[in-house]
C-alpha cells in the first residue's frame, strides 16, 4: 500500500470529530471517501497533508503511513519536503482556490521549483507541458492570465496542474468537482483517472456522488460521522452493501442512473458535534437496531481481501 | 485605469468648490475679528473703518468670497491681514517643517505599524500577539498631545537626551515623530494583523501551505501582498495628514509648521490666512485619499480590469 491510514483520531480540544477511519490507497489504484456533510472527509486528508495543526486540531491517536514512513510523528520540516512534493492536495472550490493577486502561471511553477529543484525557465516549461497534457488551450498565453480571467472549470485544471507540479505519488481530491457544471464535472473526473491509470498515481477522490464512484473508483471508503463504516470494493459495495448505512446510501440513489447521487434521503439527521450518541453512531437512524448497538462500538475489522465493515450484525454474519 | 484616473481626477473640481465655501465660511461663524486684532489701544470708529475698507472686509460675505474665489483661480490665496504678508509665502515658509514632521512620522508609523501587524497575525493567538493587540488598544487610546507632554518630561526634562522644542537638527524630530505616530502605528497594526489573519484562512492560502511553501515565505509573498490593499486605504486618508495632521503635536513641541501658522492665525482671526491654511489642509487629505485609491485599484488585478 502506498498509504494507510490505520485508527486515525483527530481532536480539537476536548472534541473529536473524527475518532475511527481507517482505509488505503495504493499506486495506480482510485479510492473513493464517501459520507455526509461533516462526516470528517475533508478533516481526514488535512491530517494526511498534516495541516491540522493550522486549523487547530491535532492527531490524537492511530497511524498514517505513507510508503512506509508514519506521518503522524514526522517532523514539519520534513512533512513539508513531502507535501506538494509526493503527497498533493486538489480542493473543492476552484474559484478561491488560487491567489486571485498572482498570474497563473507562476501558481504552478512554485512546487517544481521548490520540490524538482528547477530553475524559472525549467519550471515553467514544465508547467506549459502540464497544461498541455490537461488539454487546456493555448497554454502559454493562459501562462500570463490571472485567475479571474478563466472559467471555473479552466482554474480546477490549473489547480490540477498546480497539484501536479511537484510530481507526487499520492493525489487527495476533495470534491474537486461539486462547484463545477454537470458537464465540465465529468471532464474534471475524466482528467483524473486517466492521470491514475497513465500516471500510476494514488488518488483519493472525496466525492458526494455516488454515480462518481461507481464510474471511476476502484474501492471505497464510506464514512458516518468520523468512523469509517464500510470498506470495500466498488463493484461488491454496489452489489452487496454489508453496512445498514451504506445500504440506505445505494438505495437512495436514483433509480434513471447513477448521474446525481443524494445522499440527504435517509430518514434522520446526522448527530452533530458533542451529541453522538454512544455505541454505533448510526443506531438512531438505523433500521434494524439492537440493544447492544446503543452500548458497543462496533470496529472495523478489514478482512484480507481489504474488505470490512462495522457493524455489530455483519460481523455476525 | 487610465480612464478611472481621470474620472476621479474630474471629480476634484467640484469638491475643491465645495471645500473653498466651507473654509471660507468656516472662519466666519467663529465671533471676533482680526481688526481687533489690528488697533492699537485707543484707536477711533473711522479708524476701524478705514481698516475694513482696506481688507474689503466692509464688503458683503458672498462678494468677500467671489472675490477670494476670483484671486484663488489665478492661483493668488491673498495677503495676511496681520503679518502683511501673502499667505503662500508664509505657506511656503512653514510647509517644509510640517513635511519633514509629517513624513517622517507617515513612514515610522507605516513600517513600524506593518511589521507590527505581520508578527501579531504570524503569532496569533500567542503572547506575542497579545502583547501587540494590548499595544494597539493603548495606541488608539492615548492623545498624542498628551504623550508628546509626557515624552518631553521624561527624555527632555529629566534625561536630557534630545531638544525640549524647536525645531534644530534632526533629534529635535525624534519626539514629536514617536507622538505623532504612535495613533498611526496602533491603526496601520490593526488593519494588517486583520486582513492577515482573514487572508490567511482563504482557500488559496491552505492550498500555497499544501504545496510545502515554508509558512514565512506565503505570509510574506502571498498574505501580506492581499493584507496590503485595505492598509493601502488607510495610507491615502493618512498621507492628507502628512501636512496637517500633527497641528497638535506642533504645538505641545513648539515647531514652526502649517499647524502652528494656523492655529497662529485663527486666534487673530487673520481670515485669509486661515482660508489658505484650511485649503492647503483640505486639499491634501482629499488628493492623498485619491492617491490610495488609485494604487489600491492598480494592486488587484481584478479591480485593474473592472476600472479600465
Ligand atoms: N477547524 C475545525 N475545528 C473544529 N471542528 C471542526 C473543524 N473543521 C471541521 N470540524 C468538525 O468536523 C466535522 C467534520 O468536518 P469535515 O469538514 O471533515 O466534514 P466533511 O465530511 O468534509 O463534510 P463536507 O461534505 O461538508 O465537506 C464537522 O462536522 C465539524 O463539526
Ligand atoms: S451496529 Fe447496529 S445500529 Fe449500527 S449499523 Fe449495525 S445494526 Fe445498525
Ligand atoms: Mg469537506
Amino acid at each position: 500500500m502506498l498509504l494507510t491510514v490505520d485508527m486515525l483520531r483527530i481532536r480539537f480540544g476536548a472534541f473529536s470529530p473524527v475518532d475511527q477511519v481507517t482505509l488505503g490507497v495504493d499506486r495506480g489504484e482510485i479510492l473513493g471517501v464517501v459520507g455526509e456533510s461533516g462526516s470528517g472527509k475533508s478533516l481526514t486528508a488535512t491530517a494526511i497533508m498534516g495541516l491540522l495543526p493550522r486549523i487547530g486540531g491535532q492527531v490524537a491517536g492511530g497511524s498514517i503511513r505513507f510508503d512506509g514512513t508514519d506521518l503522524v510523528d514526522l517532523p514539519e520540516s520534513q512533512m513539508r519536503r513531502l507535501r506538494g512534493g509526493r503527497i498533493a492536495l486538489i480542493t473543492q472550490n476552484p474559484m478561491t482556490s488560487l491567489d486571485p493577486m498572482m498570474r497563473i502561471g507562476p501558481q504552478i511553477d512554485q512546487a517544481a521549483r521548490l520540490h524538482l529543484g528547477l530553475g524559472r525557465s525549467a519550471a515553467r516549461a514544465r508547467s506549459l507541458d502540464l497544461m498541455a497534457d490537461l488539454r487546456i488551450p493555448d497554454p502559454a498565453s493562459v501562462y500570463d492570465l490571472f485567475p479571474h480571467q478563466l472559467s471555473g472549470g479552466m482554474k480546477q485544471r490549473i489547480v490540477i496542474a498546480m497539484a501536479l507540479a511537484g510530481d507526487p505519488e499520492l493525489l487527495i481530491a476533495d470534491e474537486p468537482t461539486t462547484a463545477l457544471d454537470v458537464t465540465v464535472q465529468a471532464q474534471i473526473v475524466q482528467i483524473l483517472v486517466d492521470l491514475v491509470r497513465q500516471r500510476g498515481l494514488g488518488l483519493i477522490l472525496i466525492t458526494h456522488d455516488m454515480g462518481v464512484v461507481a464510474q471511476a473508483c476502484d474501492r471505497v471508503a464510506v464514512m458516518y460521522c468520523g468512523r469509517v463504516v464500510e470498506l470495500a470494493r466498488v463493484d461488491a459495495l454496489f452489489e452487496h452493501p454489508r453496512h445498514p448505512y451504506t445500504q440506505a446510501l445505494i438505495r437512495c440513489i436514483p433509480r434513471n442512473g447513477m448521474a446525481r447521487g443524494t445522499m440527504t434521503a435517509i430518514p434522520g439527521m446526522v448527530p452533530t458535534g458533542m451529541t453522538q450518541p454512544p455505541g454505533c453512531r448510526f443506531n438512531p437512524r438505523c433500521a434494524r437496531v439492537e440493544s447492544r448497538c446503543r452500548v458497543d462500538i462496533p470496529e472495523l475489522l478489514v478482512g484480507p481481501s481489504g474488505n470490512g465493515v462495522a457493524c455489530h450484525l455483519a460481523e455476525a454474519a | 485605469m487610465i480612464a478611472f484616473t481621470l474620472r476621479r481626477l474630474l471629480l476634484l473640481l467640484p469638491v475643491f468648490f465645495v471645500v473653498s465655501l466651507v473654509v471660507f465660511f468656516i472662519i466666519h461663524l467663529v465671533p471676533g475679528d482680526p481688526i481687533d486684532n489690528l488697533m492699537r489701544a485707543g484707536s477711533t470708529p473711522e479708524q476701524r473703518l478705514q481698516i475694513a475698507a482696506k481688507y474689503g472686509l466692509d464688503r458683503s460675505l458672498v462678494e468677500q468670497y467671489l472675490t477670494w474665489m476670483g484671486r484663488l483661480l489665478t492661483g493668488d490665496l491673498g495677503t495676511s491681514i496681520i503679518q502683511g504678508r501673502p499667505v503662500s509665502t508664509l505657506i511656503a515658509h512653514n510647509m517644509p517643517y510640517s513635511l519633514q514632521l509629517g513624513i517622517a512620522a507617515l513612514l515610522f508609523s507605516t513600517l513600524t505599524g506593518i511589521a507590527a501587524g505581520v508578527i501579531a497575525a504570524s503569532y496569533q493567538g500567542t503572547r506575542v500577539d497579545d502583547a501587540i493587540t494590548g499595544f494597539i488598544l493603548l495606541g488608539s487610546t492615548v492623545p498624542s498631545f498628551w504623550l508628546g507632554l509626557l515624552l518631553i518630561l521624561v527624555f527632555a526634562v529629566w534625561l536630557g537626551w534630545v531638544p525640549v522644542s524647536g525645531a534644530r537638527g534632526w533629534t529635535s524630530l525624534i519626539l514629536p515623530v514617536i507622538a505623532a505616530g504612535l495613533g498611526g502605528i496602533a491603526l496601520v497594526a490593526r488593519v494588517t494583523r486583520i486582513a492577515m489573519i482573514e487572508t490567511a484562512r482563504q482557500d488559496f492560502v491552505v492550498l500555497l501551505h499544501a504545496k510545502g511553501l515554508p509558512p514565512f515565505l506565503i505570509q510574506l509573498r502571498h498574505v501580506l501582498r492581499h493584507a496590503m490593499v485595505p492598509v493601502v486605504t488607510i495610507l491615502g486618508l493618512r498621507i492628507g495628514w502628512v501636512l496637517g495632521g500633527a497641528v497638535t503635536i506642533e504645538y505641545v513641541f513648539a515647531r514652526p509648521g502649517l499647524g502652528s501658522l494656523l492655529i497662529r492665525a485663527l486666534n487673530q482671526r487673520d481670515y485669509p490666512l486661515v482660508q489658505g491654511c484650511l485649503l492647503m489642509l483640505a486639499m491634501a487629505v482629499i488628493v492623498g485619499a485619491l492617491i490610495g485609491d488609485i494604487v489600491q485599484a492598480a494592486m488587484d488585478p481584478r479591480q485593474r480590469e473592472a476600472r479600465s
